[in-house]
């Protein structure tokens, strides 16, 4: 794994056809997590050694499933499972009244986004990869935020499966990839040192991704003028 | 409430000059002041709008990603967006918008899309 740089307006990183399933199996979970089918139910586009176009636009699987009532008129109860709880956070701390309403308004709509901006992540890891040696991974500024997004949520899920909530136990969470002879090692350590190590490449990835993102921002508002994108109100 | 940095200030609504509309005038001239620039939209609208958007401090969220967050999705500068992201990241959270409740619910959806943890409530609550 390569993190990403910037090649003809192009942010490329690299997988290999490994990390690329490990990743988009990840990615699978989180959206059915969230409710979608599952993305690899659908026949996999691509493949390993197909010759990459100049464009590797990728080829979505049509969204399936029933959809979602446009306007909810009962209230939507939070997520049972934390992972997803986490995803879809409670609106406000100490009213239940607001986050029951807002949730009511909101819950659909963040749902399909987030499984939305998991399928471009998604299509762009099932794409046949690009270059030499078939392992780029090439992300346009304009797809950046939805695959900068995705990443966030796969970390999300990966930190509350390993019961990180503290600031302490993220720095806390790669001791145990140093802990080859720790006493009492058992198949739930292979587990965690799997789930820790992808989380400490996601998270690279992402930093490399947002570093980029951030350059090509400033850049494009120039001399640092402000202004809201948002119309206020 | 860990606020936004600054003072609060809000515009007070400053009548138009009478201008030469012949009336005799003997007060004082209401000088039409230009808006501070390095007040930010929302801080002047603090206390006329009732509710504010909290980003929360979590352990996974990068520094950067929430910076960059802050820097497109509300438009700061980008010494601004770090600001906030420190306070998000040193006092456990930090107000990033103010306005009705209708505009908070907006503004806490977009962060809960791009995977902040972020509420709304009353202001001065």
């Amino acid at each position: 794994m390569r993190a990403f740089t910037e090649k003809h307006g192009l942010f490329v990183a690299r997988l290999d056809a490994t990390e690329r399933e490990v990743v988009a199996a990840l990615v699978a979970d989180v959206a059915e997590l969230l409710g979608a089918d599952r993305f690899d139910d659908a026949p996999r586009p691509g493949g390993q050694g197909e010759p990459a176009g100049a464009s590797t636009a990728p080829t979505a699987p049509v969204p399936t499933g029933p959809a979602a009532p446009v306007l909810r008129t009962e209230d939507v109860p939070p997520p049972e499972d934390p992972a997803v709880r986490r995803l879809l956070p409670d609106a406000s701390r100490d009213d239940p009244a607001v986050a029951a309403e807002f949730r009511r308004l909101t819950e659909d709509d963040l749902r399909a986004g987030k499984v939305a901006r998991l399928r471009v992540l998604w299509g762009l890891l099932t794409a046949p990869g690009g270059g030499r040696r078939h392992d780029g991974l090439s992300v346009s500024p304009a797809q950046a935020p939805d695959v900068a997004a995705a990443l966030t949520d796969l970390r999300l899920v990966l930190a509350e499966r390993l019961d990180v909530r503290t600031d302490e136990d993220a720095e806390r969470l790669y001791d145990v990839l140093g802990d080859d002879d720790a006493p009492g090692r058992g198949p739930g350590t292979d587990v965690r040192r799997y789930l820790v190590a992808l989380y400490g490449a996601l998270s690279w990835l992402q930093e490399s991704l947002v570093g980029l993102m951030l350059d090509h921002a400033r850049h494009a508002r120039g001399s640092g003028s402000s202004g809201r994108p948002t119309s206020g109100g | 409430m860990a606020g936004a940095a600054g003072a609060r200030s809000v515009p007070m609504a400053v009548p138009p000059p009478c201008g030469a509309s012949g009336a005799t005038y003997s007060g004082g001239v209401p000088v039409q002041t230009a808006p501070d620039e390095r007040v930010e939209s929302a801080e002047q609208a603090a206390v006329a709008d009732p509710w504010v958007t909290i980003v929360w401090n979590d352990p996974v969220n990068l520094m950067s990603y929430v910076t960059y967050v802050f820097e497109t999705y509300f438009g700061h500068p980008h010494e601004k967006a770090e600001q906030l992201m420190r306070q998000v990241h040193v006092e456990g959270r930090a107000v990033v918008s103010t306005g009705s409740l209708e505009g908070m619910e907006v503004d806490v959806q977009a962060m809960h899309g791009f995977g902040l943890w972020a509420t709304l409530q009353r202001s001065g609550v």
